[in-house]
């Protein structure tokens, strides 16, 4: 009965780890970008005046508390960089503008929804996924905390109710998910009084984006941050001054999952590390059990020989 | 080279239609409907300004698609304009604006003109903005910005300073009620920008290596030289005179603004392309343009009453001409010339000898002698005809 109760056991165990390993197929960042539809945002830092209303439709489609429109335009906030926290999911920094000290450039800051997400990579439990549309979205019931999609993200976007000491939550930009249901624009993109935040096909926004340049020469420097950036994101930027000196952070084109991917996908692949480990363990004891094994019939040799001399 | 053309081709036969609605009335790009000019073929403009075809036709006038980057618009002046516009174009979602074109359409006048706001307006009558900005923002053509955005940035681009002292309710959108939008209306007519004042001369001190003084006479562009404003003061912005962080107490009102080697000198060297510093950089103020002391040519009464187009053709810069009267005056040859031009009307007995016999060797630009005929007259004093300017 012991026996066959472990073997059952053994079983059901490679059935698991096996699905978890061709389960994450299907969570894989590296892999070629789907075709179809995808969202694109240009974020045109030049039309951008800083009013903060972004901010406020973003707490209020969110369901987070927040003080009255009118108070945001309180402008005295701007003196400190601000970061993302759990209550806001999405904020507006002022950068000094070198050509024209009276006109500062803001930038808002939100998840980038990239194009091959590194949170999504990181994620162990499957919590956070890539649609189609280009949006990366988490379920909260998947969701155990651990944090690593907070390590993983090279923007430092998603955030965690570290106030909260009962169920906690990751929170970060989800493009406003359920407003889309509706067929309705994000909170922030609809609010834009200048439509600094332009929604659409996301070749469509590149191609209005090299326009803009194109055509604004002296105003925009000629780089579209989001582009290329790790692979390319859902949201992308134009500006007229280097996005180094608006604390954008410098990043290669190459996708950041791609390496640790390529690791785990190859090497930790089809059970080699455990076939491998389990081999190597295998053949040793074997060793070690067939020297035992000559030892003993050396020994016995050699007693049955004392033997014989004795007799 | 050949790619970029045929995308180029690609482009504008996307974006281009030639469809044609009604007597005289095209439909360019968007739905934009816009009557051809009334004898548009009399006008100054060259056809390539708005036709992209060789021939154009009634039928397929092939007209450029729009907008576009620079496009010529003739516009009523400041007074003509309407002098308070309401704009509740969205009034189901936003709270309308009652805005004071006229105080805004004079102080464009120092810029760019109707233009910084009726951008891409063709010739013909103001179009409206939502002929171009869609009122939905969830759109498929994303490449115009929607009609919030477009009023918004020609507001805010300008009042970006002061939106965020009271929020936009307290600035822009007050008017709710119609009887409020009366008031608003009232309150407003009448005003006016107070008149700008244009300096005469400007002496720039700075530390430059050329010398440390550049005198400018901005009297001399404006009406001398006519330079338009908008050449000079094309990125002026309104910042440039309203900075509210200058305190008025400062004795001057107008913001200092950072600018580049390059952007100081642009408006200059407009015109002035010689490398040649020292031309305005001197240790001393300098003295006025006379065209005699600079050219060698002084000019008289009549050449001086001239505006530098009238004879310098192209625009500023001007080039300089050699002194034949032919080269301007084409009709000044023997048989045609008509002395009456001079403004010397000449009396019977003079009007058909030859030139020579005044005019010692054909050389005009000396003055004319009398000796081959008479022994006792000198010009001036004695003239032959009368002097009429």
């Amino acid at each position: 009965m012991k026996d066959i109760n472990r073997r059952d056991f053994l079983k059901t165990a490679a059935i698991g780890v096996s699905m978890s390993v061709f389960g994450t197929k299907f969570l894989k960042a590296s892999d070629e970008s789907p075709s179809g539809y995808r969202i694109g945002i240009l974020v045109d830092t030049d039309v951008c005046v800083g009013c903060r209303h972004c901010e406020w439709a973003c707490k209020v489609a969110h369901n987070i508390p927040t003080a009255s429109l009118e108070s945001y335009s309180d402008n005295s906030l701007f003196k400190e960089y601000r970061r993302l926290d759990a209550a806001s999911l999405t904020v507006v920094n002022e950068f000094e503008n070198e050509k024209n000290p009276s006109l500062p450039v803001y930038v808002k800051k939100q998840c980038m929804h990239c194009e091959k997400p590194a949170c999504v990579s990181a994620c162990i439990v499957g919590a956070l996924s890539k649609l189609e549309d280009g949006s990366v979205v988490w379920d909260t019931k998947k969701c155990i905390g651990c944090r690593y999609c907070m390590v993983a993200c090279q923007f430092q976007i998603p955030t965690f109710d570290y106030d909260k000491p009962i169920d906690p939550q990751i929170r970060k930009c989800d493009l406003c998910y359920d407003r889309r249901k509706t067929e309705k624009l994000p909170a922030c993109v609809s609010i834009c009084p200048t439509e600094a935040l332009l929604f659409g096909e996301r070749d469509e926004i590149l191609r209005v984006a090299k326009n803009r340049i194109k055509r604004k020469p002296d105003v925009y420097i000629n780089h579209i941050y989001g582009e290329q950036e790790i692979g390319g994101t859902t949201w992308m930027y134009i500006a007229s001054k280097s996005f180094d000196n608006l604390k954008m952070p410098p990043l290669g084109n190459s996708p950041a999952p791609g390496t640790s991917e390529s690791i785990q996908h190859g090497i930790f692949a089809y059970f080699v590390p455990p076939v491998t480990l389990y081999a190597i363990l295998g053949t040793i004891m074997w060793l070690t059990k067939r020297r035992s094994n000559e030892n003993k019939e050396n020994r016995i040799e050699f007693e049955q020989e004392k033997k014989g001399v004795d007799t | 080279m050949i790619f970029c053309i045929l995308a180029i081709s690609i482009l504008f036969s996307q974006r281009v239609t030639h469809n044609y609605s009604g007597a005289g009335e095209e439909q360019v790009g968007r739905d934009i409907k816009i009557k051809p000019l009334k004898n548009h073929l009399n006008t100054s403009l060259k056809c390539k300004t708005c036709h992209i075809s060789e021939y154009p036709t009634l039928k397929d006038p092939g007209l450029m698609s729009c907008p576009r980057h620079s496009m010529y618009g003739e516009f009523p002046s400041s007074e003509e304009g309407p002098e308070v516009v309401v704009i509740d174009e969205m009034s189901e979602n936003y709270t309308g604006v009652v805005f004071y074109h006229r105080l805004h359409s004079e102080m464009s006048e120092m810029g760019v003109g109707c233009t910084d706001c009726h951008h891409f307006n063709t010739s013909g009558p103001v179009i409206n903005c939502r002929e171009c900005h869609s009122n939905v923002r969830y759109r498929e053509n994303v490449s115009v910005p929607d009609l919030k955005a477009a009023f918004h940035r020609q507001c805010i681009s300008c009042h970006k300073q002061w939106s965020h002292e009271n929020g936009c309710s307290s600035q822009c959108h007050l008017y709710n009620t119609p009887e409020n939008q009366k008031n608003l209306t009232k309150d407003l007519t009448g005003k006016k920008h107070p008149k700008r004042t244009e300096p005469t001369k400007i002496i720039y001190e700075i530390n430059c290596e050329y010398g440390n003084k550049v005198t400018f006479y901005h009297d001399e562009h404006v009406n001398l030289f006519r330079i338009e404003c908008v050449q000079c003061h094309s990125s002026d912005r309104c910042v440039k005179c309203h900075d509210k962080k200058i305190k008025l107490s400062d004795n001057s009102k107008t913001a200092k603004i950072e600018k580049s080697f390059e952007e100081h000198h642009k408006p200059c060297f407009n015109c002035h392309k010689e490398n040649a510093c020292q031309k305005c950089h001197a240790g001393k103020e300098m003295a006025r343009f006379n065209h005699g002391k600079s050219t060698g040519w002084i000019l008289k009464s009549y050449h001086n009453r001239l505006s530098c187009m009238k004879c310098h053709k192209n625009q500023m810069p001007v080039k300089r001409l050699d002194r034949n009267c032919n080269t301007c005056h084409k009709d000044f040859v023997y048989g045609k010339f008509d002395h009456n031009k001079t403004g010397l009307f000449l009396s019977d007995s003079h009007k058909n000898i030859e030139c020579i016999n005044c005019h010692d060797k054909n050389d005009f630009t000396k003055n004319p002698e009398c000796k081959m005929c008479h022994n006792d007259k000198f010009h001036p004093a004695h003239l032959p005809g009368k002097k009429r300017y």
